[in-house]
């Protein structure tokens, strides 16, 4: 990870590009270790230069000024620097202004009435991947994780809770039949959708304290069974994660990562990155403000 | 009838405000016309996914005057997601076998490459679907077309209403793009073929998964605005198992024993869906996309081999495409 952070501070996504992507230089700085190593200050000294005028983050350096879902990660990863307080404000105030679109009573009354080839409650609503669409599971997962590590919710941030409450809602809502979850359609025109790996493991990264729910329970025992045949880095480092939070047994999945072949070599620095806080799961865990 | 100057100031103004109301109405949404004079499509039957798939397609390649010497060829597979049983993703043996002839006709470079659509985890839909075994055996490039660097792309139409979009540098400077589909009905637009399959260059990194920005925009339009902005050069369309019904995950597989080729992803898109047993014309974007992208009409399209002929039963699809169907 190291070798490969630009001199601008940032990751590209992929080892042969030099063009930044937030979501990536998010994970990284998340990665790098202890709060004082220099590849970590040169991420979040990069992370600060690059917030939107309007509070949000842009999935990469250059993007335009509109903002997406990477500003949750940004508001995780700037955690614990006390000069960043200022601009984590900022990005908390733009996911407080920032909603699926089918909060919006129009919308709300399409999808109840005319539009129900998807199945799903419009009343429970989170965060979408870009403003103007509707919400999905991985950007409001990481939205209540972000949203959750904020010490108070007073002044200008006392939406929080009920933001929160609402993107859990969302979330229960959005699992698959049989548990799980994937981008966020779990039933399409009758017919049930498959769970992907990592955006259960994301979801359950956000549900750590809905551990009694039932679709929580569900989704940890699909997860659990489907990882053990995982041979893909970012899901098998998404499971771990996820089920370390739910105090599952990850020990055979850690040693099952780590002996994929070429791991380092990973063109994908996105992935390299996670698997670099699965192999540091208590430390990552708590970054991401998931308590054990 | 004496006609008042204040009359008259109302009714150039009234008059000015129709027109520019309505103007844009007939005016074309597209900027450039890309369709060539004859468009040439060419049958293949195969009964199955085998080795010797090579042999046909290189056979079939031959039926058409292609130049990639010295080229970058980029082969676009439709890579949507695994689910096991499902015929979702374009064989990873028909890639293979496309990688294999372009580089015997001299290209420089063949790269093959996708943003699924669905699995933000490209690496486990390659390892599921059998492609990244393939892949490194015969030392093909993959490029994650979802996270690819991003170059902004003004739009050559704007059906859809925007200027530009963020698209994949892998793609825009491909000398020669290959769209690779599945022959597939699709919930959301009717059909999934060589034209639909171009959606899948918008990268999730920066529009999410799905691409959710497109349903919005609508999905007809977006297709022709990403097929306006970026030339496909060819198609090979997988047909031999194809998808009926709630595809593009869900649906029933549905054996149909072909592969087409073409110079022209209109004409592609006309013959499959004729395979298919709907009325081309009637799929949005292949009648919209005739006006600029390719030939529809069967007078302007060589068909060389086999004429498509309509199933005995077509394809199934949702209700809301059921007047897709041929008469």
């Amino acid at each position: 990870m190291s070798r490969r952070q630009l001199p601008s501070g940032g990751w590209a996504a992929l080892r042969w590009s030099a063009q930044a992507s937030l979501e990536t230089t998010c994970l990284g700085a998340l990665a790098t270790g202890s709060e004082d190593s220099d590849a970590r200050r040169r991420a979040q000294d990069f992370l600060l230069r690059v917030q939107n005028p309007n509070g949000s983050w842009p999935a990469f350096f250059g993007d335009d000024h509109d903002g997406v879902w990477v500003t949750s990660l940004a508001v995780i990863a700037l955690r614990d620097v006390v000069r960043a307080i200022p601009a984590r404000l900022r990005g908390t105030g733009w996911l407080l202004e920032c909603v699926g679109r089918e909060s919006n009573w129009l919308w709300k009354w399409k999808f109840r009435t005319v539009d129900r080839r998807v199945r799903f409650d419009p009343d429970k609503f989170g965060w979408p991947w870009i403003p103007d669409t509707v919400s999905w599971v991985v950007p409001t997962a990481f939205a209540i994780l972000a949203l959750s590590q904020l010490p108070c919710s007073c002044g200008s941030l006392e939406g929080i809770p009920i933001r929160i409450d609402h993107g859990i809602e969302m979330l229960i809502d959005r699992a698959c039949p049989g548990g799980g979850w994937n981008s966020g359609n779990g039933v399409v025109y009758g017919s049930a959708l498959a769970p992907h790996p990592d955006d259960t493991a994301v979801a359950l990264l956000a549900l750590g304290n809905r551990t009694q729910d039932p679709v929580v329970q569900a989704s940890v025992e699909w997860l659990e069974h489907t990882a053990v045949a995982l041979t893909a880095p970012w899901s098998l480092a998404w499971a771990i994660l996820a089920l370390a939070a739910h105090g599952r047994a990850i020990e055979s999945l850690i040693s099952s990562l780590f002996a994929l072949p070429d791991l380092s070599r990973n063109d994908d620095t996105c992935t390299l990155a996670l698997v670099c806080l699965a192999a540091d799961h208590c430390r990552a865990l708590a970054a991401l403000g998931v308590n054990l | 009838m004496i006609l008042s100057r204040r009359n008259f100031l109302v009714g150039s103004a009234a008059l000015a405000a129709g027109a520019s109301v309505s103007v844009p109405l007939f005016l074309p949404k597209y900027h450039l016309v890309r369709r060539a004079k004859r468009s040439r499509v060419a049958i293949l039957n195969v009964e199955r996914y085998s080795q010797g798939i090579d042999q046909v397609l290189a056979s079939g390649l031959r039926l058409f005057p292609i130049d990639v010497q010295d080229k970058t060829v980029v082969l676009k597979p439709n890579l949507v997601d695994y689910i096991p049983g499902n015929a979702i993703n374009t064989h990873p043996i028909l890639v293979l076998a496309a990688a294999e002839s372009f580089r015997r006709m001299g290209a420089k470079c063949v790269i093959v490459a996708e943003g699924p659509g669905h699995q933000r985890d490209t690496e486990l839909v390659l390892s599921q679907s059998g492609y990244r075994e393939s892949l490194r055996e015969e030392e093909i490039r993959f490029v994650d077309l979802n996270r690819d660097e991003l170059v902004r792309t003004q739009l050559c139409a704007s059906f859809m209403g925007m200027k530009s979009l963020w698209l994949p540098r892998t793609v825009l400077e491909a000398d020669f793009l290959v769209s690779m589909p599945k022959i597939k009905a699709h919930h959301w637009a009717g059909v999934t073929l060589s034209m639909k399959n171009m959606l899948g260059v918008v990268p999730g990194s920066r529009y999410g998964w799905p691409k959710n920005i497109l349903h919005w925009k609508g999905i007809q339009e977006s297709i022709l605005d990403v097929c306006a902005t970026i030339p496909v050069h060819f198609v090979i369309a997988d047909g031999i198992v194809a998808m009926e019904g709630n595809g593009p995950l869900n649906g029933t597989a549905r054996t149909l024993g072909k592969i087409v080729l073409a110079d022209d992803p209109v004409a592609a898109d006309t013959t499959c869906a004729r395979l298919m047993g709907f009325e081309p014309d009637r799929v949005v974007h292949i009648r919209e996309g005739a006006k600029f992208l390719g030939n529809l009409s069967p007078v302007l399209i060589d068909q060389v081999g086999e004429i498509p002929q309509p199933p005995m039963t077509p394809f199934q699809v949702v209700p809301e495409f059921g007047h897709l169907y041929a008469l």
